[in-house]
């Protein structure tokens, strides 16, 4: 086991950072609020930390006298209860593994105050998983501090629910489980973010502003008024989710292509179904879904994908091969501001010409600024430790850093 | 008994209602007979504001069948009207070989003219195939002495026209038997019984998209659909009968809002996804329960069809009010012509209280018009001959 740095000094302070993840077999709905335990499994992909990631410093001090939190520079109140969920828990299973008799844990630093400094390298409000990537890095750096090894996603769950599958890299399933004490719901690798190297995700940021509905009480209202959901959850997620981890476990592009689309559309139809409605696709996400059907139809061939979460930034996958060609397809019929900084992040990608068949075959509109930009991705791992003492957050005073 | 009956040219002219669902069929089971996946429930709107107009001329001197839609020659192979024209004439021949003697034996070889007009847009997507093949139906079988029920055939030229065989509330029952001689539409109660209800048809700016290829891919694709139509629809098809018997407006809008999310919802669910909803949609339906929240209480309903307009259901109270808060939201283009149409509606003002509780921001040219109608009654007789669309040569009119 690591130790956290400067151990037996003052200060224990550890840096680390996680990943966002994206649902291709959505979670939408609890049977359990204070637990978090959803009515159906999810599964999904964990995004490259180079590209999106959330860095969390925690300094660990008997000379604090609270706990405190500070996000995206911003003091936040620490008694919120997802975060005492977790705070509680991680809390919890250090003071388990020291009466359990592991020795190396530092007894007294179970009783000091955290300092927690978290930022994204991306916009928190934009709808992009940040809360995933937040508590899974929360509860990450929480237990190297504290010296807790093992099974972690069921304390990430309880920041928030998809944060459980940002605990591991690759393809990963969030297992609903069956126990009321939630023990048995839990994230699991499906297969590592080494197995299908050729998959490429593109984020379409479709706007930066806040989504209209919060998750937690959009479902809460879907759970208690959409019939179709609970046919969702019973009858139609379970077959869905052997068919993906089949389609992964294959490399199997076309199946997987062919469920996440469903899937997604799938949600965002049980949020139509739900009393007062809830709207999370808008003009611009329609005419994305439209522009991947008819760009796989030109082809005859799935050769891309789209999935949307809650909010109207769309999530494309596809393969290495496809990637120049869809890129440049989203450009020519979402044309960019044309002084509106960078339109293309991430990794990088050629420019390419389009066939005239091509952009007549697809036959839209162009619709101009409905895409702010993209960011180019793939696959990645779990969360980590970062080693660097320059990254940390906090200063030695346990307070944020000038530039953070 | 038609008219001119013995002479070489009969002519008859009806007119006939628009219907809008308030638990919607979206599904066949039989793609041939256009028989359902669900049962459904429709208000017949009034004729003064939304009707088609057909005449029907028939004489030994025509060589064959033809058809003319607003003005305009048509295919009279099209597979659906033939199924109404075969349908009809059967049963005229069985009616002459039942033995009912005022049947005109002859007119049953005779070809016919047809012309038919909507006083409304054909592409606003103002439901008006149910019309047209209603009218159509009701039409020939007044000239070929057809009597009793004839939901079952208008069925077969489109599935939601059976429903405007009825004025008022009327349910399509889906049957269960294979021939579909079980799937027929049925009165509820009639226009008649629930005076101060009444129905705005709010126009968007948009091209509506056909239904029949749309509803066959959800059947085939969409899940989400089967359990709908086996599981949901049931239960709500009586709780909505139930709500027009009572004049119960929260439980009939609640049922009426939540079945049109969920139709569209099994759109969303097919697989390619169907979009009948745009921003405006949207917006309308936020304004809607925005409204309805303010007051605390279900004032108004909203549908959305297979299209991009909104139908609006409340009952006579808060008609101005609501007329002017759509004005305010989604106000009109100054040289766009007529916005509200039909039943006059009082202008009024809104309170600052209202527009604040909306706290919405107006879109301009988000909606083309409205139509403020009410429940009406089913397919009737034009008496006046100066209404036939055909001349007596049996062709179109220079003005039709």
């Amino acid at each position: 086991i690591k130790m956290p740095e400067d151990s037996g000094k003052e200060l224990t302070m550890v840096t680390c950072s996680a990943p966002v993840n994206i649902a291709v077999i959505k979670y939408w709905g609890k049977r359990d609020e204070e637990l978090i335990l959803p009515i159906n499994s999810s599964l999904s992909v964990t995004l490259h930390q180079d590209q999106l990631k959330t860095t969390t410093t925690v300094a660990c001090s008997r000379l604090f006298q609270e706990d405190r939190i500070w996000l995206n520079g911003k003091e936040e109140d620490i008694t919120q209860p997802r975060l005492q969920s977790c705070l509680r828990e991680i809390r919890r299973l250090a003071r388990k593994r020291r009466s359990d008799g592991e020795a190396d844990v530092d007894t007294a630093g179970l009783s000091h105050k955290v300092h927690i400094c978290s930022v994204n390298n991306f916009p928190t409000a934009a709808g992009l998983a940040s809360s995933a990537a937040g508590y899974a890095c929360l509860v990450y750096t929480l237990s190297r501090v504290m010296g807790v090894e093992g099974e972690l996603s069921v304390v990430s769950r309880q920041g928030s629910g998809s944060a459980c599958r940002s605990m591991h890299g690759g393809f990963v399933q969030w297992i609903m489980g069956q126990q009321g004490d939630g023990k048995d719901s839990l994230a699991q690798q499906v297969e590592p973010e080494t197995h299908w190297p050729e998959l490429r995700v593109l984020v379409l940021v479709v706007s930066a502003e806040r989504k209209p509905v919060g998750s937690t009480s959009g479902m809460q209202t879907s759970v208690e008024t959409s019939i179709l959901l609970k046919h969702r959850a019973d009858s139609v997620v379970p077959a869905r989710m052997k068919e993906m981890i089949e389609a992964v476990h294959k490399r199997d592009f076309t199946a997987f292509a062919e469920l996440t689309m469903k899937d997604s559309n799938q949600f965002h139809a049980t949020c139509l179904d739900t009393y007062p409605p809830i709207f999370y696709l808008n003009d611009v996400s329609r005419c994305v879904i439209n522009l991947v059907h008819r760009y796989n139809r030109h082809y005859r061939e799935t050769k891309v994908a789209y999935t949307f979460d809650a909010g109207p930034n769309a999530v494309i996958y596809t393969l290495q091969q496809n990637v120049e060609e869809f890129v440049q397809v989203v450009k020519h019929f979402f044309p960019p501001e044309t002084n509106g900084g960078q339109f293309l992040k991430g990794l990088p990608v050629a420019p390419t010409t389009l066939s005239e068949e091509l952009k007549q075959a697809i036959g839209m509109e162009p619709m101009v600024k409905g895409i702010c930009y993209i960011i180019s991705t793939k696959a990645g791992p779990g969360p980590r430790v970062v080693e660097d003492p320059s990254e940390h957050l906090l200063g030695s005073d346990g307070l944020p850093k000038e530039s953070a």
